[in-house]
């Protein structure tokens, strides 16, 4: 027998390894997985920018807080942040990406 | 194209709108992303039982980045609630407010912890500087500066933060 593949549709989803991916799919409730600012999800891109991935990343801090980069430099900006964590209030420290494993091709 | 605090707003206007606001809490009017009113009511036990105040809020485009302007409507005949934290004109001394806001709350969050600061109550009296206050208070409600004892601040909506 032979197969003449005349047309494919090829479908990719991409996601931020935002550093929980063993848990993620677990609780992958479209609650959790969204920036505490803007509230749009992680791969959605900041209320600035029209799209979402390389050119609207996120931004890790040491507290463990995740945000769209551009949200969090926006609050970071301000005098009122006090250079604070919106979530914590411990002074921001922007970390080191603990996940390392992610290509740019991924 | 729509302004940061819009898109934000609409987000938690289709929120309320579809699972409703915590108990005691309720919108009555969000016409645009400019202004909004709720009324607050204190369940269960408290000094303000059967009483409904009407809380309106500002935004500015910048929302959640600067925080919303927030008070107590004190016109057509309504009334601020007679609290310590609370001036007659229906400006509002609570520290979410003012310098520790932080763009991860929302306007429920906000409308929560100005029910259980009511709730919280134990004496119905006004700020001791309400009158002096009042004669000289701006417009915008967030430029209240709080005068009052450290001791009976209002907000906790935060119990994890550090003491500096």
């Amino acid at each position: 027998m032979k197969v003449v593949v005349k047309h494919w549709h090829a479908v990719a989803q991409w996601r931020w390894d935002i550093g929980t991916a063993e848990q993620e799919d677990a609780d992958n409730d479209n609650e959790g997985d969204v920036c505490g600012i803007c509230r749009v999800p992680y791969e959605g891109c900041c209320p600035s920018c029209k799209v979402p991935g390389d050119d609207c990343p996120l931004i890790w801090g040491e507290c463990t807080h995740v945000f769209h980069m551009h949200c969090l430099l926006k609050w970071i900006g301000t005098a009122a942040s006090k250079q604070q964590c919106p979530m914590d209030r411990r002074t921001w420290v922007t970390a080191e990406r603990k996940v390392g494993t992610t290509t740019a091709a991924s | 194209m729509a302004s940061i605090s819009a898109r934000r707003l609409a987000k938690e206007l289709r929120e309320i709108q579809g699972e409703g606001c915590p108990v005691g809490i309720s919108l009555l009017k969000a016409d645009d992303f400019a202004t909004w009113w709720f009324s607050i009511e204190v369940m269960g036990e408290s000094l303000y039982q059967n009483e409904a105040y009407t809380l309106q809020f500002r935004f500015d485009s910048q929302y959640p980045i600067s925080s919303p302007a927030v008070q107590f409507v004190v016109t057509d005949g309504k009334q601020a609630p007679i609290h310590p934290h609370v001036y007659s004109n229906g400006h509002i001394c609570a520290s979410i407010l003012g310098n520790e806001w932080s763009p991860v709350l929302s306007v429920v969050a906000v409308c929560v912890t100005l029910q259980s600061m009511l709730a919280s109550c134990k004496k119905k009296e006004r700020p001791t500087d309400n009158d002096r206050y009042v004669r000289t208070a701006p417009e915008n409600p967030k430029k209240v500066r709080c005068h009052l004892p450290k001791s009976v601040s209002s907000a906790n909506s935060f119990p994890d933060t550090i003491p500096l």
